[in-house]
């Protein structure tokens, strides 16, 4: 086990290097000078031409790739060409709201999708398992930012029950800070649900149908500790695996709805930082976040151990 | 106590419920006295001398203090200048600065900062650069006074101080204003009517500026960027919110106070809001362009050029993109309208366009050979999304080989810099705006420009332009100002530097709870507003 978790850990270093290399030329390669941003509309030719020098953008490629990751390697992610701030500094302020609005929509997602799923496979057939399954690919089909207008229309307008955007941190009170995290969460899981919603039914008439499961049913066991305990458990694995795999939409998911809702967290960051071509802080972003991506894959894998005891690394 | 799973539960609900009250006195009131404003857009860089972007000159409005100010008729008034004059044979130009003049810092404001401060402005200026030309010295005389000594008799020196065309001439600390102009600032530090909070502000999300003590205000009434600049509230927070649909509905639940540019497609519900004021308060508004690329066929030749202006209908370029004829107004002058130097010279094509036989008539005259013509096509920004697909339409009308080059504006204006031939990298034409305000001003707008290669982008060259516009420059009143811009003009349409699109207003949204917003042509102050 001890000998997979590094060979994983290793072949993480391996991923981010390749990602570095590949996003690195990915954004210089597209077009769009950051410098002629920064001069502005009014600027001349030649005013573009000297912040590019001093910048050091008409180095060449390879010069500014290996600045750049000498800088990585001693864990500097450079600073911001325009706000002329540390990305690291511009990273850690926006990592709370971003990691909010993640794990509340994971545990809303999670909790409500698995419930539906379970509901659907023990109600297969019925009214109730078609109901879900028709809202789980509605909740798929809809965009998120179409969820978000939606949401703020009716609970913020209309009902003035809750703030149309922004973002209050966990140490100014639970109150706002749950308040401004309802709809963003609910937007951005809704997709979430579906998927796990649907895999989770899927796996559960796969079990249901099992023979130990009859055997079950046929000692009296009650249907919720035969639903929770004996089956979803062993339903485990799938479930699991879509909920990593969907980090990837969350993470995707997180762009968008930061900026439909305007919070202030890396998704925001990357967006604008991509608008005008700040290339050290979509590196960074970037590099984090297929971090946070691998990492996650390893994380699921290894549950999957605690899961099914016949699974060993 | 033995903490159970109910306890548990009682408890974290009960915190909850508390930290949902509203909190302590102070906070409301300091919301009371806080106004958040949405702005056009991000605030990406904070040396208003180093970037030419409009949001960097609305940041150095708040922080920074001008020599020199234009009211609200467009006339030039004095601003942190007490006193100035002009020698008798108008080669030297003396400036003393008001009393008590104060960093935010504390510092005194002196003339050591102002000497430096005009340096590195004029390096980046073309205004300034225009005026450094005939410039032999700027020198300290005295801690208060300043000397502008010249090599001929210039009359743009306060004017160019005063304009409101980016970058503007704020004054910062010598220490600030010595840097590199290719180079950032990084501290911000200015004797302006607020100061910046940087520890409250989060880059790319908030800006936050709060009042300045420190700052010394003129007596006479706010007027333009002129006279007294009195701060009545505590902070102003710029909030940068992409997104327009989501800060109009902020605006409407009054989570945001301001909104410079609402959608105009959903203006009218903006306007039957009771709580919400919509106003236009750039009345010139301004300029939409097609730039086009004198450095290469079809359009180095005048014929082409020319052509250009019967092919285009501002009236559909403007409807395309601001539907309602109140926020827009076609324009032939080429010192926009509104602005002293507008007139009717020239300007017959103006009444015969759109005439689509004339244009064909001229690209054939041209010699056009039916190569590409490429369009630059900003899909991020309406006006220049529309615009740009109806300058392919139309000139594809006129059996030109009209090619869109897509992207977003950031890839846009880095290809509009490249000076290779349209069909290796290079292009034939592009849009975009400027505010009318300046280009009213034949030396203030860079695309008034028609020095070559060391002008803006399109780079056209006409001598008799240039030395109109030096004559323009060094002109004694302004009816003899308003006479060189006719003969400019002249000049201008049958050259054919460019083509307008024509002249749109931009309304913006705001709170009614917020009194005294001043009308400023390309600037939004935020002193003299009250927020009852």
């Amino acid at each position: 086990m001890l000998a997979y978790i590094t060979r994983r850990l290793a072949s993480t270093v391996l991923v981010m290097g390749i990602v570095a290399v590949f996003i690195f030329l990915l954004l210089h390669l597209s077009p769009g000078d950051p410098a002629a941003i920064i001069a502005g509309d009014n600027a001349t030719t030649e005013q573009i031409d000297a912040i590019r020098r001093h910048l050091g953008l008409d180095d060449a490629l390879p010069v500014q790739f290996y600045r750049w990751l000498g800088a990585v390697l001693q864990g500097d992610l450079g600073i911001s060409i325009f706000s002329n701030e540390p990305v690291a500094k511009l990273i850690g302020q926006r990592i709370e709201p971003t990691l909010s609005l993640a794990l509340t929509t994971l545990f809303v997602a999670v909790s409500l999708a698995v419930t539906f799923g379970v509901l659907a496979a023990w109600k297969v057939g019925t009214w109730i398992d078609r109901a879900l399954m028709v809202v789980s690919v509605i909740g798929f089909s809809v965009p998120v930012f179409v969820v978000g207008y939606m949401l703020i229309y009716v609970f913020s307008i209309n009902l003035r029950w809750l703030p149309v955007q922004g973002y209050t941190p966990i140490a100014q009170g639970l109150g706002p800070w749950i308040e401004h995290l309802i709809l963003p969460s609910i937007a951005l899981g809704l997709a979430y649900v579906a998927l796990i919603a649907r895999i989770t039914r899927t796996a559960m008439l796969d079990v249901l149908a099992e023979d130990y499961i009859r055997t079950a049913r046929a000692k009296g066991v009650a249907t919720s500790s035969m639903l929770l305990k004996h089956a979803l458990k062993n339903a485990g694995v799938p479930i699991i695996t879509v909920i990593g795999i969907g980090i990837a939409l969350l993470i995707g998911g997180v762009v968008i709805t930061e900026t439909v809702f305007n919070i202030p967290g890396v998704g925001r960051l990357v967006v604008d930082a991509i608008s005008k071509r700040d290339y050290p802080i979509i590196q960074g972003v970037i590099l984090i976040f297929s971090g946070v991506y691998v990492l996650v894959n390893l994380a699921v894998d290894m549950s999957y151990t605690l899961l099914d005891p016949r699974i060993r690394y | 106590m033995r903490t159970t799973r109910r306890r548990f539960v009682e408890g974290v609900l009960a915190a909850t419920a508390l930290s949902a009250v509203p909190r302590s006195g102070r906070a409301e009131v300091s919301r009371a006295r806080t106004i958040r404003a949405v702005m056009q857009g991000d605030l990406r860089s904070l040396d208003p001398i180093w970037t030419t972007a409009n949001i960097t000159a609305y940041h150095g409005a708040m922080i920074y203090d001008t020599l020199f100010a234009l009211d609200a008729d467009m006339q030039t008034k004095p601003q942190m200048v007490a006193k100035f004059g002009v020698s008798d044979d108008k080669l030297t130009h003396t400036f003393e600065l008001r009393d008590g003049l104060k960093f935010s810092d504390g510092a005194a404001v002196t003339a050591a900062d102002v000497v430096a401060s005009i340096r590195r402005w004029a390096a980046r200026d073309g205004g300034g650069q225009h005026m450094m030309a005939r410039v032999k010295d700027i020198s300290k005389k005295d801690d208060k006074t300043f000397v502008v000594a010249l090599k001929e008799p210039y009359g743009l020196v306060a004017d160019l101080m005063a304009k409101t065309a980016t970058p503007l001439l704020y004054i910062m600390r010598k220490k600030e204003a010595e840097t590199d102009p290719n180079q950032q600032v990084t501290e911000f530090i200015g004797s302006g009517p607020f100061t910046y909070n940087r520890d409250e502000t989060r880059m790319g999300s908030r800006y936050v500026y709060d009042r300045n003590p420190n700052y010394v205000s003129r007596s006479e009434p706010s007027s333009g960027m002129a006279g007294a600049k009195i701060v009545k509230v505590d902070r102003v927070i710029y909030e940068n919110m992409p997104d327009s649909q989501t800060a109009l509905q902020a605006l409407k639940a009054a989570e945001i106070d301001f909104f410079e540019i609402p959608p105009l497609d959903l203006i009218d519900s903006l306007e039957s809001d009771p709580d919400i004021k919509v106003e236009v308060l750039n009345k010139l508004g301004n300029s939409g362009i097609m730039r086009i690329n004198h450095l290469y066929p079809p359009f180095n030749n005048v014929d082409a050029r020319r052509a250009l202006l019967y092919l285009i209908n501002q009236e559909e370029f403007m409807k395309a993109s601001f539907g309602n004829p109140k926020y827009y107004k076609k324009c032939p002058s080429n010192f926009a309208c509104g602005t002293p130097m507008e007139n009717d010279e020239n300007t017959a094509w103006f009444k015969e366009a759109p005439n689509l036989d004339k244009a064909k008539e001229l690209f054939k005259k041209s010699g056009y050979d039916g190569r590409p013509v490429v369009v630059l096509h900003a899909t991020n920004i309406d006006f220049m999304n529309n615009s740009a697909q109806l300058v392919a339409q139309r000139l594809q009308a006129a059996g030109i080989n009209a090619q869109l080059a897509s992207s977003d504006w950031g890839g846009v204006i880095t290809r509009r810099a490249v000076k290779a031939p349209p069909d290796q990298g290079g292009w034939n034409c592009f849009i975009t705006w400027s505010g009318a305000a300046s280009v009213g001003n034949p030396i203030a707008y860079v695309g008034h420009q028609a020095n070559g290669e060391k002008g803006w982008f399109g780079w056209p060259t006409d001598d008799v332009h240039e030395k109109l516009r030096d004559k323009w420059a060094a002109a004694g009143s302004l009816d003899e100002q308003k006479k060189i811009a006719r003969d400019m003009q002249k000049e201008d349409w049958d050259f054919v530097p460019h083509v307008w699109l024509g002249q749109f207003l931009s309304p913006v949204a705001y709170r009614k709870n917020l009194k005294g917003v001043l009308a400023i042509p390309e600037i939004i102050p935020f002193w003299n507003i009250e927020k009852a």
